[in-house]
């Protein structure tokens, strides 16, 4: 992510969350914090809970963050934020908490027929691949809880739809054939079905590595009859380099009744 | 394999399916997405970190390091370019991109004292590290990449503090002063898990090629063999080496080094001048009365006083005068002591010194900015004061100066004084690049620390031609020094690869 990149990301991040601007500049920004998220980024639990038992007047913080210290001429005091910075780290996963699970409906429009909406369960996947190296795919999969048929790449499908989180009136909704946690467990098939399925010459390789270094290690040591702390350290370290692993992990889904 | 995976969303979506929780803000759902995606490493290969580091414009062949050390040697590997190349950003580079890939959470960095804050400086400019100075209560379980010397990480209670910490990556900076293995540092670093290993020196083999066993040792255990088998074939005595190109191919898997000539950049010249200069009757004559007292007293029989008592001979008399004085207050017996005294009587009374005149002879033809080196701190006092005679201004700086002194002397130098003397261990950490003339007053031993010196001038950013005079004095021991240095280079460039000249590119003429 560029400075500018994240600019924008704050910006629209603050904006969601009702915070108020209090300097919008192109290289830092003032934000007034509302109380729930001067809560959830600011780190003080006490102070809130003094405030709250004593029913004191609160005062969320105001926060300063510059995202392009190059261009700062005035002499502005706050905090850094950039890509890898602990706290753009943790209004990701701020994001991420409370962007996790969604219900929305396609807006149909009214007509003389009573609209009838498909539920979908849609689920975003992140698949890693790490040894001493690391690749991650994403896989966003959408099924039809009345069919059950698959679609892949959901997500961008979606930008040709006008959906929105409310319901439509006098749309009509269809019930579930497949309950969504069914549902969820097929998908999490699909995924590993798809990993199973994927080359992995990635883990060999890299068991290969693993296996040759092991060897040098233990021409290091031959002979040696009570092997110091470190061969066993060297080991390890080893395992740590080179052990294939792959994480699944689900970024976001929910339910979304289509036409 | 092993397959990592998480329940936690499926809880998370029974509770909203039972109206227990609110569904989430679609907006922030998109962003949570459009981040994910955005970030996404979508090759094994390649490096990532570049595109995120505004600050920094890598050069071609640090990028080509980054990767090679990466893809090639699996994060564990010896930075060894020639100095003013810039290992430090190939270092950030690669801990850069191990911290983006997920590979690296937390990473240990030790350089010299005098090089913490610099490192601190350029990891949080440059590559956006929120890297720590380790001071004395930092809480190490909260710092993700912290900077600390190798005097203090091998020391209690922060050894201790160290090892409970579990680090992914380790980096060395100078790491040449790991080349003993006897060494309480040496351990501490054996103990260390290496699971990313950066080692970084310009200057991998000093003086034999044991040290570069000691070090890849360190890197990769086993890689060069264990000790017996290393010795039994390639030393049958420690400059003669046999299997040049086997061990050559084995030390390049472990170790990248660039070479000025092959970084695409333009380079201005070295060049180097030996300039031999002819004693004065009479310091002759002192210099041989000083290696005639080892017939004298048992005082002076030891090989290491008189080689130090000539190499200080061939520098200053005031350098001279002090260990010859500290020396005869060991002679017990009256007439050595009085044979000492006359020595001493001599020397003071020499009225010039033929390598301080030669030196002023070359700055005053410089007409330029110099720096003198030399090994003695007497000399260096005394060159001041001898350039201060003929109107010359100049500043003094050591390594034992703190980064502000260093800073000011610095600045001194560059606005106000025409020379600056250093002793040697001022040779480190300091950049000098306004300056293009360089007298070597005493020689080292070691061709490295002659490279590091010069190293100061000739980096990145010099425009102009360097000079290097290199002072050697006819029929003394300066004249070893240098075939010495000749032949050690010689054991470098078989395993390491060419030097840059640092003597002189006429050394066959020699």
């Amino acid at each position: 992510m560029y400075p500018q990149q994240v600019q924008h990301y704050l910006r629209t991040f603050f904006t969601e969350n009702n915070c108020q601007f209090v300097n919008d500049t192109d290289h830092y920004l003032t934000v007034q914090l509302t109380i729930d998220m001067d809560k959830r980024i600011m780190n003080r639990p006490y102070y809130w809970q003094y405030v709250e038992n004593v029913g004191g007047v609160p005062c969320p913080s105001q926060l300063t963050l510059i995202t392009d210290q190059t261009k700062l001429k005035e002499n502005i005091k706050g905090e850094l934020v950039h890509f890898g910075s602990p706290r753009l780290g943790q209004l990701f996963q701020v994001t991420h908490e409370m962007g996790t699970f969604i219900q929305m409906f396609e807006q149909v429009e009214e007509s003389n027929k009573r609209p009838i909406l498909t539920p979908w369960l849609v689920v975003n996947y992140k698949v890693s691949y790490y040894s001493n190296q690391t690749k991650e795919m994403l896989h966003s999969l959408g099924l039809n809880l009345m069919n059950g048929s698959i679609i892949k790449d959901f997500h961008a499908s979606l930008s040709e739809i006008n959906i929105a989180p409310e319901l439509p009136t006098n749309a009509f909704l269809l019930p579930f054939v497949i309950k969504p946690i069914r549902g969820l467990e097929r998908l999490d098939g699909v995924v590993e079905n798809f990993i199973q399925n994927d080359d992995h010459s990635w883990a060999e390789q890299a068991e290969k590595r693993w296996q040759r270094d092991i060897r040098v290690l233990e021409f290091f040591y031959e002979g040696v009859e009570e092997k110091p702390e470190s061969y066993e350290m060297e080991k390890t370290a080893l395992q740590q380099q080179y052990e294939a692993r792959i994480k699944i992990e689900i970024i976001n889904g929910g339910l979304f009744y289509l036409k | 394999m092993i397959i990592e995976k998480s329940s936690e969303w499926a809880e998370g979506l029974i509770k909203r399916l039972e109206n227990v929780e609110p569904w989430d803000n679609w907006t922030l759902y998109n962003m949570s997405y459009e981040i994910v995606k955005n970030n996404l490493i979508t090759e094994f290969t390649g490096l990532q970190s570049p595109k995120y580091l505004t600050n920094l414009k890598p050069l071609e062949h640090q990028l080509n390091v980054a990767e090679t050390v990466i893809e090639r040697m699996n994060g564990k590997a010896i930075l060894a370019d020639e100095v003013g190349l810039g290992k430090t950003i190939e270092a950030g580079l690669i801990l850069k991109e191990y911290l983006i890939r997920g590979l690296v959470k937390k990473a240990l960095i030790l350089a010299p004292a005098s090089l913490i804050n610099q490192w601190v400086e350029e990891l949080h400019y440059k590559f956006y590290i929120p890297a720590v100075p380790y001071k004395k209560n930092t809480p190490l379980e909260h710092c993700e990449v912290v900077v600390l010397s190798m005097d203090t990480a091998k020391k209690s209670p922060h050894r201790e503090l160290i090892f409970a910490q579990d680090y992914d990556m380790i980096i060395i900076d100078e790491a040449h002063k790991l080349k003993n293995h006897k060494t309480k540092i040496y351990e501490f670093v054996q103990s260390l898990k290496k699971k990313f290993c950066l080692l970084l020196t310009a200057t991998p083999v000093q003086n034999d090629v044991f040290e570069l066993f000691n070090l890849i040792s360190l890197l990769k255990p086993g890689h060069l063999g264990n000790y017996e088998a290393f010795q039994s074939a390639f030393s049958a005595s420690k400059h003669d080496l046999e299997h040049d190109d086997y061990l050559k191919e084995l030390v390049n898997q472990v170790m990248v080094r660039n070479l000025r000539q092959d970084t695409g950049i333009e380079w201005t010249n070295r060049q180097v001048n030996i300039i031999p200069i002819q004693f004065s009757n009479e310091e002759k004559e002192v210099y041989e009365m000083i290696v005639n007292l080892k017939n004298i007293s048992p005082i002076f029989s030891g090989a290491f006083s008189m080689i130090t008592l000539q190499k200080e001979m061939c520098s200053s008399k005031e350098a001279t005068f002090l260990t010859l004085n500290k020396m005869r207050q060991n002679c017990s017996n009256p007439e050595e002591n009085a044979s000492v005294e006359n020595v001493m009587q001599r020397l003071m009374a020499l009225e010039t010194n033929s390598k301080a005149e030669k030196a002023y002879e070359i700055i005053s033809q410089a007409k330029d900015k110099v720096i003198i080196f030399t090994e003695y701190k007497a000399s260096q006092a005394y060159l001041q004061w001898y350039l201060h005679t003929k109107g010359i201004t100049s500043v003094l700086f050591n390594g034992k100066f703190n980064k502000n002194k260093r800073d000011y002397m610095k600045h001194l130098f560059k606005e106000h004084a025409q020379v600056l003397i250093a002793t040697e261990s001022g040779g480190e950490g300091i950049n000098l690049q306004f300056c293009h003339h360089v007298i070597n007053y005493d020689l080292p031993w070691n061709p490295m620390k002659l490279e590091q010196r010069i190293g100061r001038v000739h980096r990145l950013g010099q425009e102009h031609d360097v000079h290097i005079y290199n002072l050697a004095i006819d029929n003394t021991i300066e004249i070893d020094i240098l075939q010495l240095l000749y032949k050690k280079i010689d054991v470098f460039e078989k395993v390491v690869g060419d030097l840059d000249d640092i003597l002189s590119a006429f050394k066959k003429t020699i």
